[in-house]
């Protein structure tokens, strides 16, 4: 019997939060989200004059008796979310103890379960040389086991390419995308963070380091390759080279991070040692992506 | 330079070795990184990425053959010519008399000896032998005849100080039974000269030639050279004498104690050369007086003197005389002696008196124990032939320690019994016609006078009361002499017959326990200071005490002769030497340690 995602107990734990929006949205159904168009709901929202055509049920009595003129009552109109979920599956990412492709999966699997339980439209893509739709859209919180052996479905390999992210991404209407990567292809992940810019996505990128790669625990002499391209290279690590790769590596975390709040994006650094709980309850909290 | 070792030359092999090390290939075990272009280009050259490549300069290569260069090196023992002239077999006489003490030169001169004796022994060559002699009050070997650099440089470190004067003699003695005909030696004496005279044996000449090595510099001392306390009827009082050996005038300042309790500080201005008495009168209950410089000077153990106070315990003396005011003053000038007087009449036998004296008079019986008998009556058991002129007298053995100081120049005795015929003891006194004075140790120590003493000028000479002082102490010698002792001398230690336990407490604490009831030679006494010796008699502890002080002008002069007096050489031929050699190679080995843990540090460093 497969291995699910995600625990029972952490799927029941995730029904409690709710992605958090910062902007009202405009999707294509009906949802739970606040929508920039006056629809049905039991908000109200503000009156306007009554103009042949209108639908004489939204008349508003009670103000037509105290100024003798037809008022319609506004309401806010809930929608849904559109949230899109681009993953890193790259061969970078099947790296690590605990293994980051395998965390992305969970990781992404969480977000989209608390989404899909707010009736939020879900879209799935993987990517590593290009991206790879995950099929429909989701929706519904029973589409969560489709969506779940989607993304156990994919197979982790190939390089990073973020620029062949940016179509997609410039097709997506305006709403939520959330970018879950190790961030360390080359070239960088700046492109495709303009593109969500562009794409009026209200975003967050996830960015997955497995604690090897945080803090190497070996030295000596070696024969280095590199998990994507294959590319080996003969390397002797001391404390000094180590003290050079970590600086390196810093480098490069600040990079992506400061690229994500340049272009209003939410940004974490999230290490596959932390339980996924804790990604989700503490560090996704505390950044504002989940209430 | 030399080399001691040269067949340690094989090591070198090791270099080639460590560079064919370097042209093998490595074997770098594979690791997956996730980002490649992460991790810095750098790479190592420490050994060979293909086999047999081209030699590429390499710190780390370069470092290593250096270290193991060195190490070969100093395998190799390599050894440069030293100063010292060493003959095949080197004596080296250590002077470590009190003076030695000095610390004119820094920080002794005792060590400055130690230290020049320490650098010929590193210049030992490999197949020099090389003796080590202590020149102390009691010279000793503390190496005898050997090559060993690591056991002469232990007996010299474990060579210490003493508080005594330089037996040079005796140290030549030793030195001289080491070396056999034929034997190539030479003999080097690291002192300051302050030594004792020279005895007559080596008037020969020695079988090596010495070198006196001059250690010290300067003679400037203020010394306490004596220290007594005496008695009157009404008051006890200190009699110090305080000299200055050196050239300049010296202000000092003196403290007194009595048993620790500080009495009197004086300061006392003394111009160079002279000397100072000085008096102080001191509490009557006092056990010991201690007088102190308390400037430092360059000779500290002459700064401090200690004297016994208490009076020794006294023995009762019983004098049975018709009269006789010479033999009763004589015996009273002994503080420790109780005498009684009796007529002969009023004698009884079985007194608890530990010395009885017999004039003119003779009982039945002798008493068990120490007795003198001058001039027994006719008819009595000790009583000599018929009495016979005499005239002058004269010492049977003029080198008699009962005689000691006692000068029979001008007595004169009129008439003495014949003694010639007495089976009592040994002459001590003679004359031309008969012994006049017997001595005997067995039963008892006691002594036989043939002649009565009024009819002798001796009572009225100087002798008289030093004779009776001398056999006084021979046959009532103190249970432990309160005098001052120098160190390193035996001190006699007479327990009392009923003494259970005898134990002797040094100035340091040491407590030495003797055997009781049995005559003991104390001879620890190398530390200056107060003894105390216990005795638990009855239960009770019972104490009594000795002083140990240098006085000796001699050693507190200080001052080093340019030239020492030392025998001839009796040997003909030159004794060979060659320059001693100074091992280099714990100097290259630490290079090497040194160069290793450059390597370390470039390695860890990444250059």
């Amino acid at each position: 019997m497969a291995v699910p995602l995600l625990e029972p107990a952490v799927l029941r734990r995730l029904e409690a939060l709710a992605l958090q929006v910062r902007r009202a949205v405009s999707g294509q159904m009906g949802g739970e989200r606040r929508s920039v168009r006056r629809g049905q709901s039991v908000e109200f929202a503000d009156f306007r004059s009554y103009t042949p055509g209108d639908d004489y049920r939204l008349i508003d009595w009670n103000a037509y008796a105290r100024l003798d003129r037809f008022m319609l009552r506004l309401f806010v109109a809930e929608e849904e979310l559109p949230l899109s979920l681009f993953v890193d599956l790259s061969g970078s990412m099947d790296w690590g103890t605990p293994n980051k492709a395998e965390t992305a999966r969970r990781l992404a699997g969480a977000i989209a379960y608390v989404a899909l339980n707010a009736l939020d439209r879900v879209r799935l893509t993987v990517f590593a040389e290009g991206p790879t739709s995950g099929g429909a859209p989701y929706r519904g919180h029973r589409s969560a086991g489709q969506l779940f052996a989607k993304l156990q479905g994919f197979p982790a390999g190939g390089t990073t390419d973020y620029a062949r992210l940016v179509w997609p991404i410039g097709r997506q209407r305006p709403g939520m995308s959330i970018v879950i990567s190790d961030g360390l292809g080359e070239p960088g992940i700046e492109d495709a963070l303009s593109a969500l810019q562009r794409a009026r996505q209200e975003g967050a990128v996830l960015q997955l380091l497995a604690p090897q790669e945080l803090a190497p625990d070996w030295t000596g002499d070696a024969r280095l390759k590199d998990a994507e391209t294959g590319v080996e290279r003969e390397f002797t690590s001391t404390p000094l080279t180590q003290a050079t790769y970590l600086r390196a590596l810093n480098e490069r975390t600040e990079q992506v991070e400061r690229a994500a709040h340049r272009r209003g994006l939410r940004y974490a650094r999230l290490s596959t040692a932390d339980p996924i709980d804790q990604m989700v309850q503490v560090t996704l909290r505390r950044i504002g992506l989940l209430a | 330079m030399s080399l001691l070792a040269p067949a340690a030359g094989i090591l070198g092999l090791t270099l080639p070795v460590i560079v064919a090390l370097y042209f093998l290939k490595i074997r770098r075990p594979t690791r997956v990184v996730p980002a490649l272009h992460l991790w810095p280009s750098e790479i190592r050259d420490r050994q060979a990425n293909v086999p047999w490549q081209r030699l590429r300069p390499s710190w780390l290569l370069f470092l290593q053959l250096l270290a193991a260069a060195l190490l070969v090196f100093a395998a190799l023992q390599p050894a440069l010519p030293a100063g010292a002239a060493l003959a095949r077999h080197t004596i080296l006489l250590i002077d470590n008399s009190a003076s030695m003490q000095a610390t004119d030169v820094k920080p002794s001169r005792f060590e400055e000896a130690r230290r020049q004796a320490g650098s010929i022994i590193d210049q030992l060559g490999a197949q020099d032998r090389m003796t080590l002699i202590s020149v102390g009050p009691a010279p000793r070997i503390l190496a005898s005849v050997t090559g060993d650099q690591g056991s002469l440089h232990r007996a010299l470190n474990v060579l210490a100080p003493s508080s005594g004067s330089a037996d040079l003699s005796s140290a030549l003695s030793l030195a001289a039974g080491l070396v056999r005909p034929g034997d190539e030696a030479r003999a080097y004496l690291f002192s300051d000269g302050i030594v004792d005279p020279l005895r007559a044996e080596f008037s020969n000449g020695l079988p090596f030639p010495i070198q006196y090595q001059r250690i010290g510099v300067s003679g400037e001392n203020v010394a306490l050279t004596s220290l007594t306390v005496r008695t009157s009827a009404q008051s006890r009082a200190a009699y110090l004498h305080l000299q200055n050996f050196g050239q300049q005038a010296r202000t000092v300042s003196l403290e007194w104690r009595a048993d620790g309790h500080l009495l009197d500080v004086r300061s006392v201005t003394i111009t160079g050369g002279q000397g100072q008495d000085l008096v102080l009168p001191i509490p009557t209950d006092a056990t010991s007086v201690t007088a102190h410089v308390a400037n430092p000077d360059l000779f500290t153990l002459d700064d401090t003197a200690i004297a016994v106070a208490k009076t020794p315990r006294a023995f009762r003396v019983l004098l049975v005389t018709p009269g006789n005011v010479f033999l009763e003053q004589a015996l009273r000038l002994r503080s420790d002696l109780q005498v009684d007087v009796v007529a002969p009449a009023a004698y009884r036998a079985g007194g608890a008196y530990a010395l009885t004296v017999f004039d003119r008079f003779l009982p039945p019986v002798l008493p068990d124990g120490p007795a003198m008998m001058i001039d027994p009556p006719a008819g009595s058991s000790l009583a000599g032939g018929t009495p016979v002129g005499i005239g002058r007298v004269r010492a049977a053995d003029a080198g008699d320690p009962l005689l000691a100081n006692v000068d029979l120049q001008d007595v004169h005795v009129a008439r003495s019994e014949d003694l010639r015929a007495s089976t009592f003891g040994r002459p001590l006194i003679s004359s031309a016609q008969t012994p006049l004075v017997l001595v005997r140790d067995q039963p008892f120590r006691q002594v036989l006078v043939g002649f009565d003493l009024h009819e002798s000028d001796l009572p009225l000479r100087v002798a008289f009361p030093i004779l009776v002082e001398n056999l006084s102490e021979w046959m009532l010698p103190p249970s432990v002499p309160s005098r001052s002792f120098h160190p390193d001398e035996p001190v006699t230690i007479v327990p009392d017959s009923s003494a259970t336990a005898v134990a002797v407490i040094r100035p340091d604490g040491a407590r030495r326990v003797l055997q009781a009831g049995a005559i003991s030679s104390f001879a620890d006494t190398d530390l200056p200071g107060l003894y105390t010796v216990e005795q638990t008699i009855s239960g009770a502890v019972q104490r009594s005490w000795f002083s140990v002080n240098l006085f000796s002008d001699t050693i507190s002069r200080l001052n080093p002769p340019d030239r020492l007096t030392l025998p001839p050489t009796h040997i003909t031929s030159a004794v060979t030497t060659h320059p001693g050699q100074l091992e280099i190679w714990p100097w290259v080995a630490l290079a090497a340690l040194g160069i290793v843990a450059a390597e370390w540090l470039v390695f860890h460093r990444g250059l």
